[in-house]
């Protein structure tokens, strides 16, 4: 079968900001087409504003379009209810952000389980087992019980890699991931990236300003005004 | 370690987190359901004593002297037939305020099924004197033996024997109300004037209390002694006191009474209307400002989430983004409004509890003029009362989590998570 796993069909987006009366419309994306394939590794680069962090969010259907259809796995997404695409987003998709957001009150182990959780997937035994093993694949066995103020901004942003994992997905988005980590921890978060993409076959889709962790990925998308302007494999 | 429902843990541990507000919040709930809870006890107490001791120590109907229809004949004729008869009255009958022959009557009544006991009273004004002081007094003669049955006076004695009173004719027993201004003892003299201006020695035989301002004001002597007093024929008597055995049926036994007798009969939640209805006004204004009390915890429940929403829509929208629905992310605020209800409503019925005990069992003076008369405040003791102001302080406080976690369901992750825009 070689349907692609994510596809973009004519895809507009306006945001509507509303100021002294008047409603004025910006375009964000004019019209954009693409698609992932199952196993890539992508980069999609550009400058500051040209809406590559919003063709993330439509692609991980935390935002819908103005017009246009995305289909994952050849199911048109753009149709379905908040409700549908929040199972959707629960068994298919992980994310990692540019701030780590964990849930401060909670441990990173708590912290893996917790997409695990949200709707039952996994027995309590099972998800603790799991989140233990995903703690140890990006090498944090020893920070089980550790609150995220106990963990060093890479260590923390593990910690939300192994938990955009949590629900096996087949595609995992990443906002900026290093935009906040020194050059040691951005190369660590790539290898885990990496690891995952290569020995799991994942899809990684990572939105970056980081030019060396664009340069090491197997896709670039280069986004100017809205607009795929390179696309190099 | 992680909960069970991560959405329970989760609200739990934001109210942790803040322990400050949560322990404030729980303690504004908790003295809300402990005045309410108190002020239920104090005022259902109070009703209920006022009725248990009406019911125990007071008739359920009383039979007037009054007739239904007037024995003249007024009504000799019919108008409608446009024949009218003038009456001219030489002579007021005397005989308007007793009941005649009422031995009649009592036999009559006694044909009730539900009319346990019937006991006549004769009603005298007196002024009596011991010693050197007089006094007006309200003096009731009856059948102690009979009477017995209705205002139970043996179980209520502070001095005396009950029994001395059938036993002696000049006996007179004295209400411990009417005791406090006519201090005499048990043996003691005391002189009164009979109808035809005759001094008449009676002999104290008893002093009772029953609780009852109304009944405690008065004085009881045999029922031939009163007739004496107040020149009644030994055939005759003021009232008849009716006691029944089911009180629900008490309406329909008064008015079956009067269809037999003629005589106007009135039940004892008649008499006690005026009473009761202001009873009830009292205590719904008490209820009304008690009210307040919780609603405005419930504020303070509303406060305490709104700030955990604001300060948590990253969270919430991280957790949306991973796939937690809009229903979810309510429930955790809704269980953030229940735990604190419920803890604050479970403290609060700790407190009321100790409360009730504590102001039953402080000493008050009793007074001669109210209505209950007793040496401590009545509180009810219900589990209900407890029942109750835990549910109103829980349906408050989820209503006041309603619109909180509302907002917290409509966090756009979008906005929240984007590190670009």
């Amino acid at each position: 079968m070689n349907m692609p796993l994510l596809q973009l069909v004519n895809i507009r987006k306006e945001l509507s900001i509303h100021s002294d009366g008047q409603t004025i419309s910006t375009v964000i994306l004019p019209d954009v087409s693409m698609e992932v394939r199952r196993g890539e590794f992508a980069a999609i680069t550009g400058p500051s504003g040209s809406g590559k962090t919003t063709l993330l969010y439509l692609m991980g259907m935390l935002d819908k379009p103005t017009s246009g259809s995305i289909f994952l796995e050849g199911d048109d997404v753009t149709v379905k209810n908040e409700e549908e695409l929040a199972g959707l987003r629960n068994s298919k998709l992980g994310f990692v952000y540019q701030f780590h957001f964990l849930l401060p009150e909670f441990s990173s182990l708590e912290n893996v389980m917790m997409p695990m959780l949200a709707r039952g997937r996994y027995p309590l035994a099972t998800a603790r087992a799991r989140a233990q093993e995903l703690l140890h694949l990006v090498d944090l066995s020893d920070r089980l019980n550790n609150k995220p103020n106990q963990l060093s901004g890479g260590q923390q942003q593990r910690v939300a890699i192994a938990r955009a994992l949590a629900n096996d997905p087949i595609l995992i988005l990443a906002d900026e991931p290093t935009g906040n980590l020194d050059t040691k921890n951005s190369e660590l978060v790539y290898r885990m990236f990496q690891r995952v993409n290569v020995e799991s076959g994942q899809t990684i889709v990572v939105v970056t300003h980081d030019e060396a962790f664009a340069g090491k990925t197997n896709r670039n998308i280069h986004l100017v005004d809205g607009e795929i302007v390179r696309d190099s494999r | 370690m992680l909960l069970r429902s991560p959405l329970l843990a989760i609200a739990s541990r934001q109210l942790s987190n803040k322990k400050r507000q949560t322990f404030l919040t729980i303690s504004g709930i908790g003295v809300g359901v402990m005045v309410l809870i108190t002020s239920i006890s104090l005022m259902d107490g109070i009703l209920q004593s006022f009725i248990r001791k009406i019911v125990d120590n007071t008739p359920h109907i009383v039979v007037g002297s009054d007739r239904l229809r007037p024995l003249t004949p007024e009504n000799l004729a019919d108008s409608a037939a446009g024949v009218y008869v003038n009456l001219i009255k030489h002579v007021e009958r005397e005989d308007d305020d007793v009941i005649a022959n009422y031995s009649g009557v009592i036999a009559a009544i006694m044909t009730e099924a539900k009319v346990s006991f019937v006991s006549p009273v004769v009603l005298v004004d007196e002024v009596a004197a011991f010693g050197t002081m007089t006094t007006p007094l309200k003096i009731h003669g009856i059948i102690p033996s009979v009477e017995n049955n209705i205002e139970r006076f043996s179980t209520h004695m502070t001095a005396g024997v009950f029994e001395d009173l059938e036993r002696s004719p000049d006996g007179f027993m004295i209400g411990a109300s009417a005791a406090r201004d006519f201090p005499v003892r048990p043996g003691d003299r005391i002189q009164l004037t009979s109808a035809g201006g005759e001094l008449i020695s009676v002999r104290v035989t008893g002093i009772f209390s029953t609780g009852l301002n109304e009944v405690d004001n008065n004085c009881y002597v045999n029922l031939r002694m009163a007739q004496i007093l107040g020149g009644f024929s030994s055939s005759q008597v003021s009232k008849l006191y009716v006691r029944v055995n089911d009180l629900e049926a008490n309406t329909s036994i008064a008015r079956s009474i009067e269809g037999k007798t003629n005589y106007t009969s009135a039940t004892w939640e008649e008499s006690a209307r005026g009473f009761m209805s202001l009873f009830r006004m009292i205590t719904m204004i008490v209820y009304f400002l008690t009210f307040f009390v919780i609603l405005v915890s419930g504020f303070s429940v509303a406060n305490v989430l709104i700030t955990n929403v604001l300060e948590k829509t990253r969270d919430i929208a991280i957790m949306k983004s991973m796939g937690y629905r809009k229903n979810d992310i309510s429930m955790i605020y809704l269980a953030q409004g229940l735990f604190v209800a419920v803890i604050g409503a479970a403290a609060g019925s700790v407190l009321a509890f100790g409360m009730i005990e504590i102001l039953a069992s402080i000493p008050i003076e009793g007074s001669k003029t109210g209505i209950v008369r007793s040496d401590h405040l009545e509180m009810g003791r219900s589990v209900w009362y407890f029942v109750a102001a835990s549910c109103f302080a829980v349906l408050i406080s989820l209503l006041a989590s309603v619109g909180p976690s509302r907002n917290a369901a409509r966090v756009n992750p979008v906005e929240l998570l984007r590190g670009e825009r």
